[in-house]
C-alpha cells in the first residue's frame, strides 16, 4: 500500500537545497526570462512553480529530448569508428510535474519497451525521480477526466504530493520514491493528511469535469470503425501541418534519425523530433505518399492515440493536458474533436473501397 | 546483437558493387567483426536499416538469402540522400547495417507446395531472397514459377540470375518487359505482369504466391490470381512504408493498427485486405 505522509512547504524547500547541494540537477515548472513556464533546471525551490498554470512544454523533453546524439562517428580513407551515446545519466529529480505529463511517461514506456528496450530513454527514466504535484484543475483546455486520468493521479509519479494547509500531504507511490523520502528522512512526517487533501482533489476533478465529458470507449469503437467517415473530409481545414501539437504534446513520441557530418571525417547520428502532421512524414522514395493530405494525417494522430495506441499497449496516448489547443495556430481544438466524435455513432458509412494497393 | 545502445549499427564491408540497371545497384556486405559474422541470421524476408556515414540510414530488405552464409546483399536505386551516397560507395569501403528486423515469408508453411514468385521491377529484390532460399532447398519445394517483369530491358535486375534460372530445368521462368520496352534480341514476353501471369496459368491447388512490385502491378495481379485460385492467405507480399527505427518506436510506419517494422513487412493478402488504404 501507498505510504503516506507530510511534507511542510519550507521541509520541501530544505530537501530541494539537499538535492542540488549533493549535486542531484533539480528540474521544475519555472519562468523563462519572456515568461514562459516551463520545465527547467533550477538551483532553488523557489524558481518553481507548484501549482497554477500548466507548463508550455512538457516533460517529455527529459527522456526524448528534442534532438540526442545516438552515436558519433570517425572515418578515414573507407574506415569507420563509431562510437555509442552512452546511456547512463546523472541522478534528476523533478518537482512540480503535472499528473498529466507523469502519467504520459508512464504511457510511452510501452512503446519504448515494445521488445527492443530504448537504452536512452530508459537510462533516463531510471535516473529520474518525479515528484508530482496535484493539479488545481487547470484551465478551459483541459480534459484529463475524460482520458481515464484526474488532475490528481499517481500514475508515473514516484511521489504525488496534494497540497494542504502548511504543505503537502504526500503518497509514495515507487521505490525510488522511497527512496527519496530515505535519503531525506528528516523533511517528512508520517501519516499524511489525507482528509484535507480530499476537498483539494474533488474540488479539482469537478473543474476538469465540466469542461469535457467522453467516453474513451466510444471514441475508440467510432475511430476502429470510422475510417472512411466524411467527418475526415474536413477536419484539416484550420490545419497548417506545422506540427506544434505534436511538439508540446507530452505522449507524441515519433522521430527521425539523421547524420549531422561535422567535417568529411566525423560527425554525430541524432534523433530528432519529428511528427506524423508533417507532410514529408510518410514520403516514399518514389515519390509516393500513403499520407497525402492533411485530413489523413490529422485522422492518424486521432487514430493512433485514441485507438491504436490502446489496443496495442492497453494505454490512451492522451493525457488530456490541452497544450494542443493551447499552442493550435489554426484553432484546431481536440477537446472539441473528442466531443464530437463521441456523439457519432460506430460504424461508418463505407464510401471508399478496401483492397489492394 | 546490438552494440552499446539499439540504434548503433554494425560495420560492413562492401565486397562487391553490382551495376543493375543505370540507377540500380546491389551491395554485396559482410560483417568486420568476425564474432558478429558469426553469430549473424536472419530470415527470407527480413529487412535491415543501412547507413552511409555523414548521409544517413535507409530502410532495403535483405536481398541475399539466409541459406547463402557470411554475406548480405542489397539492391537500391538512387532516389535521395542516401541512396546517392551509396552509390558514392567502392569495394573496401565502410557501411553501417541495424538488424535484421521484421517478420518473415512463411518457407516453414511452404515447404511440399508449388510456389510463384511474380514481381515487378526492383520489387524482385524481396522475392529474390525467398527465390534463392527455395532453390538451396528445391527438394523442400514442388513446382517453382517466376514471373518477372520491367519497364523495359534496361530496367531488368539480377539479370545473371535470370540466366541462371532460366537454365533451369526444376524452374519455369517467364520474363517480360512492357509493350516498347523491348530489344531487337529480345525473346521474352512483351506485355504487363498481370497478363502474363494469366498466360503462364500457374496452378493454384497447393500453391503459394509471393507478389511483390509496383502497387499498380499488385493492384491488377491480385484479381488475376483469384481468378485462378489463389486464396487471399495463400498469397504473400511485402510492405515497404518509410521507416526511421525499423523496430517500432519511430511511428512513421503506421498502416491502421499495423506496425509494417513489427508487424510487417511479410503480410498475405487477406491481412493486407483489412487495412485502411494508407500504403
Amino acid at each position: 500500500m501507498t505510504r503516506q505522509m507530510f511534507i511542510s512547504e519550507s521541509a520541501l524547500k530544505s530537501l530541494a537545497e539537499e538535492l542540488v547541494k549533493a549535486g542531484t540537477r533539480l528540474v521544475g515548472p519555472a519562468r523563462e526570462r519572456n515568461g514562459d513556464l516551463v520545465y527547467r533546471e533550477a538551483s532553488d525551490l523557489g524558481e518553481i512553480e507548484l501549482g497554477g498554470d500548466p507548463p508550455t512544454r512538457s516533460l517529455k523533453e527529459f527522456f526524448l529530448p528534442p534532438t540526442e546524439v545516438l552515436l558519433t562517428y570517425r572515418q578515414k580513407q573507407g574506415d569507420v569508428e563509431v562510437t555509442p551515446a552512452p546511456h547512463v545519466f546523472a541522478p534528476l529529480v523533478v518537482i512540480g510535474a503535472r499528473p498529466c505529463d507523469a502519467a504520459a511517461v508512464a504511457a510511452v514506456d510501452k512503446v519504448m519497451d515494445w521488445d527492443y528496450h530504448d537504452e536512452l530513454w530508459f537510462g533516463r527514466r531510471l535516473a529520474t525521480t518525479i515528484v508530482s504535484v496535484a493539479c488545481g484543475g487547470g484551465d478551459a483546455s483541459c480534459f484529463c477526466t475524460a482520458v481515464g486520468l484526474a488532475p490528481d493521479s499517481a500514475k508515473g509519479s514516484d511521489v504525488l504530493l496534494v497540497p494542504v494547509e502548511g504543505g503537502f500531504h504526500a503518497e509514495i507511490l515507487t521505490e525510488k520514491g522511497e527512496a527519496l523520502v530515505k535519503a531525506h528522512a528528516a523533511r517528512f512526517t508520517e501519516g499524511g493528511k489525507a482528509e484535507a487533501a480530499k476537498a483539494y482533489r474533488d474540488a479539482a476533478r469537478g473543474k476538469v469535469q465540466a469542461n469535457l465529458s467522453a467516453d474513451p470507449a466510444k471514441i475508440r469503437a467510432f475511430l476502429e470503425a470510422g475510417f472512411d467517415h466524411p467527418i475526415w473530409k474536413g477536419i484539416a481545414l484550420r490545419c497548417h501541418g506545422c506540427g506544434a501539437c505534436a511538439f508540446v504534446c507530452p505522449t507524441c513520441h515519433c522521430f527521425d534519425i539523421v547524420d549531422e557530418p561535422d567535417s568529411i571525417e566525423r560527425g554525430t547520428r541524432r534523433r530528432n523530433w519529428d511528427t506524423c502532421q508533417a507532410a514529408k512524414f510518410t514520403l516514399h522514395g518514389s515519390g509516393h505518399n500513403p499520407r497525402n493530405e492533411q485530413n489523413c494525417r490529422i485522422r492518424q494522430r486521432m487514430m493512433h492515440k485514441f485507438a491504436i495506441y490502446p489496443a496495442r499497449f492497453g494505454e490512451i496516448l492522451c493525457t488530456g493536458c490541452g497544450r494542443c489547443i493551447r499552442v493550435c495556430p489554426g484553432g484546431m481544438d481536440l477537446l472539441e474533436t473528442l466531443d464530437k466524435l463521441g456523439r457519432l455513432p460506430a460504424g461508418a458509412p463505407a464510401e471508399a473501397k478496401r483492397g489492394a494497393p | 546483437m546490438t552494440q552499446g545502445n539499439l540504434y548503433a549499427p554494425y560495420l560492413m564491408r562492401v565486397d562487391e558493387v553490382v551495376e543493375e540497371t543505370v540507377d540500380t545497384r546491389t551491395l554485396k556486405l559482410s560483417f568486420k567483426d568476425p564474432e558478429v559474422a558469426a553469430k549473424f541470421d536472419f530470415k527470407a524476408g527480413q529487412f535491415g536499416e543501412y547507413s552511409v556515414f555523414g548521409a544517413g540510414e535507409c530502410t532495403f530488405c535483405i536481398a541475399s538469402a539466409p541459406t547463402r552464409k557470411g554475406y548480405i546483399e542489397c539492391s537500391f536505386k538512387k532516389v535521395g540522400r542516401v541512396t546517392a551516397a551509396m552509390r558514392e560507395l567502392n569495394v573496401g569501403d565502410t557501411m553501417g547495417f541495424r538488424g535484421p528486423y521484421g517478420n518473415s515469408f512463411p518457407l516453414d508453411k511452404m515447404a511440399g507446395k508449388s510456389l510463384v514468385f511474380i514481381a515487378g521491377g526492383i520489387g524482385l529484390a524481396p522475392v529474390r531472397c525467398v527465390i534463392q532460399n527455395a532453390l538451396d532447398l528445391r527438394d523442400k519445394f514442388k513446382d517453382i514459377t517466376i514471373i518477372y517483369g520491367a519497364r523495359s530491358v534496361g530496367d531488368l535486375v539480377y539479370k545473371r540470375e535470370l540466366d541462371e534460372w532460366a537454365k533451369r530445368p526444376d524452374v519455369k521462368l517467364w520474363q517480360t518487359v512492357d509493350p516498347g520496352g523491348e530489344t531487337k534480341e529480345w525473346k521474352g514476353q512483351i506485355g504487363f505482369v498481370p497478363n502474363v501471369v494469366e498466360k503462364a496459368h500457374p496452378m493454384a491447388l497447393n500453391a503459394f504466391a509471393v507478389v511483390c512490385g509496383p502497387p499498380i502491378m499488385i493492384k491488377f495481379t491480385l484479381p488475376v490470381l483469384a481468378k485462378l485460385g489463389f486464396k487471399d492467405d495463400a498469397i504473400y507480399t511485402t510492405l515497404e512504408n518509410r521507416m526511421k527505427c525499423g523496430i517500432g518506436k519511430c511511428g512513421r510506419c503506421n498502416i491502421g493498427p499495423v506496425y509494417v517494422c513489427k508487424d510487417g513487412p511479410v503480410f498475405n493478402a487477406a491481412e493486407i485486405k483489412k487495412l485502411p488504404p494508407e500504403f
